[in-house]
């Protein structure tokens, strides 16, 4: 197996090298390399788009969860679908907003719309956390796989060394145009690969028995139902929750934190790199809550049952050669293309957006397109190694600081309302909002909690306590807080700015809910959906369909009754997402818009201000090999 | 048929590249199994695959209104020869090929014929179909 795997990992980077180097060599400009020259077609979104989704989510982690928890894991799969339904509320408006005001990034679409410095240093902490540590995660899983998968050929350094520089010289060849094209060719094979072994298992050994007799989980884990709606524990690392971690309330809150990743600064960014919006609604409502959610939903388990509680990998790889060697190997090619996915998107997409955001912005000021190719493939470089050398030298630091990026890119929730729905969301509100809310992340993740306990004293709760996830406490305090300032600022001076631009979205991009009872049916259905699939009501779903109410009598499906619940509210959430994404109009394309038609209004805050303090360590590091100018002359 | 710029080449090269990789490494591990012991049902599956990928190929052609290129029409028509003399020769010469394997391996070569040939008559006319295999032609322009 391990030669076939090496034909066929050799394959893979020669296609992704191809890729790069023809990109390189059709771009007429190197400004383009940043971010493709904003012109990438609708389809890479539709494929490369949903592939960084599932990776931000975490395809094999959720194996690794389904294989030690059940199918009260499984329930996580839905979380695809309650994403697809946040992206289909703010990815358009988005994209318009940076059209309209003429940004380039995330940072610079909030800084224009709110004129804040606080909110654009905000989102660089957040790129940082998706671009290092989070990306870190991924690779030294990649490397662990690859080096057992080897057999001893290859040791997990020189493995994540391996695939980290293969990556990263494909992303420095090509650029962003490249990088994307990858992705998406990556997420194709993930998920036709996942297809073909979920089918294989089933069709060649007994892949189906996973519905049939469970999981094989360990001791106290139920793994067929959902261990209640909330555990009144004190939280992981501290206390056990009985039945196994996933209650609703867990659920519901993940859910929230997967939001996050469609957030994030990288996500936005490829969408704002499109041409144009035509493929965010196809790829919302068919490919991340149809095919996506679907996959893992109902596949997902007959992979992740033939892993067991240890949920070894290069085992499964192993179980599936004993059938056909070259099956194995492309079972390892599926795993490494879900891991790889998401180190190349979010270093990438981190190299560019902290050119754009800091370099260009604060460092070095007025680069040519030569110099801003230049100073991403540094960036880049940069990013790599602090990447590499987490991944392969401190991975249990990795796993404790990359706990952050999902829950405080979720935090940007009432940023987004502001500029997408709610002019009278102000910058204090969004402020006084993050603030409040990534206090209580840090404090219910591993970073604050062991730094906290370190210094000080031990506090009384561990990590998610109450089965409540970090993001849904940070959230539930940021929007309360951003409301409750939002009263008292929602007239505030940088107002008429804010509203010049929900002015051109009401004038040029209307949503079309219908009448007053359409529009509350929709959102009323949404909430009963989120009830029902992810909160509380999800809890109806452990019996349902096997002690159905209202009759003594109990049926035998030969399936756990979660899991056809599960499949259930899938196929009403597709018919959700679909509702809002196409017929609300909420994310197809109509109205044209007038490009940078606000640039001049909101360019205050795109003005470049280089801060004094870097401007003389630039100059003193460019200078001191050719001291001949005096300093005030370099200064000016 | 438009006349497309380097990038929009590009654009539509990675695509069609995005739908022939993993449909070739499913359809690879498909005929694996079936030449090993999964039999005729693995191999028709395979060739399945491959005409799925085809047609997915087709239908990226008639959403951005291309052609396939003299480059993907010359590997195309290698490729499929190239299998075809190789299953000839495996046929005669070696004796671990399995005779019954022959009937859905040539069943699938004819099939995949088929397939090309009427999807490429029904989508361009007979005398379009013909010009598109004439590679050597559109080369020399």
């Amino acid at each position: 197996m391990t030669s076939l795997l090496a034909i066929t990992l050799a394959l893979f980077g020669a296609f992704a090298l191809y890729i790069a180097t023809q990109s390189a060599k059709s771009e007429s400009s190197p400004a383009a390399y940043i971010d493709a020259g904003q012109s990438l077609p609708a389809w890479t979104y539709i494929f490369a788009g949903s592939g960084a989704m599932l990776a931000s989510v975490g395809p094999y982690d959720f194996l690794r969860l389904l294989s030690s928890y059940g199918f009260q894991a499984n329930q996580l799969a839905l979380s695809l679908v309650f994403v697809a339904l946040v992206m289909a509320v703010f990815q358009k408006r988005v994209w318009l907003a940076a059209r309209i005001t003429g940004s380039r990034s995330l940072g610079e679409v909030f800084g224009a719309h709110y004129q804040s410095t606080s909110i654009r240093i905000y989102l660089l902490v957040v790129l940082f956390l998706f671009a290092v540590p989070f990306a870190a995660m991924p690779l030294g899983s990649a490397g662990e796989l690859l080096a057992r998968a080897s057999e001893g050929s290859l040791s997990r350094v020189a493995a994540t060394s391996v695939v980290a520089a293969f990556l990263f010289l494909a992303s420095a060849l090509g650029g962003w145009r490249a990088t994307v094209y990858i992705i998406a060719a990556l997420s194709t094979v993930t998920l036709a690969l996942l297809v073909f072994s979920a089918s294989f298992a089933s069709l060649v050994f007994d892949g189906l028995s996973v519905f049939h007799n469970g999981f094989s989980v360990r001791e106290g884990i139920l793994g067929n139902v959902l261990p209640g709606v909330i555990q009144f524990s004190s939280g992981i690392g501290r206390e056990v929750p009985a039945g196994g971690l996933w209650t609703t309330t867990a659920v519901l809150s993940f859910a929230l934190a997967t939001v996050g990743a469609a957030l994030s600064p990288s996500f936005a960014f490829l969408g704002l790199t499109m041409k144009s919006r035509s493929g965010f609604a196809f790829s919302q409502v068919w490919i991340i809550s149809g095919l996506a959610a679907g996959a893992l939903l109902l596949l997902g388990p007959i992979v992740a049952g033939e892993a067991g509680p240890a949920y070894d990998f290069a085992a499964l790889a192993t179980r599936f050669a004993a059938y056909d060697q070259l099956v194995g190997a492309f079972v390892i090619a599926m795993l490494m293309a879900m891991l790889l996915i998401a180190v190349a998107f979010f270093t990438t997409s981190g190299a560019s957006i902290a050119t754009i955001e800091l370099l260009q912005r604060y460092v070095v000021l007025g680069l040519t397109p030569r110099g801003e190719r230049f100073t991403v493939r540094i960036t880049l470089a940069v990013i790599y190694a602090a990447v590499l050398v987490l991944a392969a030298f401190l991975p249990a630091g990795t796993a404790v600081l990359s706990t952050l990026a999902l829950p405080l890119a979720a935090q940007l929730f009432p940023a987004y309302l502001g500029l997408c729905w709610l002019p009278w969301m102000s910058r204090s509100a969004v402020l006084v909002g993050l603030i409040l809310g990534s206090l209580f992340v840090v404090f219910t993740e591993p970073p604050g909690l062991i730094l906290f306990n370190g210094l000080f004293v031990e506090l009384p709760w561990g990590r998610w306590p109450l089965t409540i996830h970090s993001a849904a406490w940070g959230l539930v305090i940021n929007v309360a807080a951003s409301l409750l300032v939002a009263i008292f600022t929602r007239q505030d001076a940088e107002r008429e700015r804010r509203n010049a631009l929900h002015a051109v979205f009401r004038r040029d991009h209307r949503t079309n809910f219908g009448g007053r009872a359409a529009r509350n049916a929709k959102w009323s259905l949404t909430l009963l959906w989120v009830f029902l699939a992810l909160g509380p009501g999800a809890i109806l779903g452990n019996t349902f369909f096997a002690q159905p109410a209202f009759t003594e009598a109990d049926l035998s499906l030969g399936v756990p009754s979660l899991w056809v619940w599960q499949a259930s509210f899938w196929i009403i959430g597709v018919m959700l997402v679909w509702w809002l994404a196409y017929r609300s109009e909420l994310s197809t394309v109509e109205g044209a818009f007038r490009v940078r038609e606000l640039q001049d209004l909101h360019g205050t805050a795109g003005a470049r201000r280089q801060p004094r303090w870097i401007a003389l360590l630039v100059t003193r590091l460019a200078t001191r090999q050719n001291d001949t100018t005096s300093r005030t002359q370099r200064l000016r | 048929m438009l006349v497309m710029s380097k990038i929009d080449a590009l654009d539509r090269h990675a695509l069609v590249l995005a739908v022939w990789l993993p449909l070739v490494l499913v359809a690879t591990a498909l005929f694996h199994h079936g030449f090993g012991v999964g039999g005729w049902p693995f191999i028709a599956a395979g060739f399945g695959v491959l005409i799925v990928a085809f047609a997915v190929h087709v239908i990226v052609n008639v959403m951005l209104g291309t052609l396939f290129t003299p480059r993907e029409v010359a590997l195309g028509l290698v490729v499929y020869c190239a299998a075809l003399l190789a299953f000839g020769l495996t046929t005669l010469a070696s004796p671990a090929f399995r005779t019954a394997d022959a009937v859905p391996v040539s069943l699938g070569f004819l099939a995949t014929a088929l397939a090309v040939i009427i999807t490429m008559i029904l989508w361009l006319g007979l005398r379009g179909a013909f010009d598109s295999f004439d590679v050597i032609r559109r080369f020399k322009q």
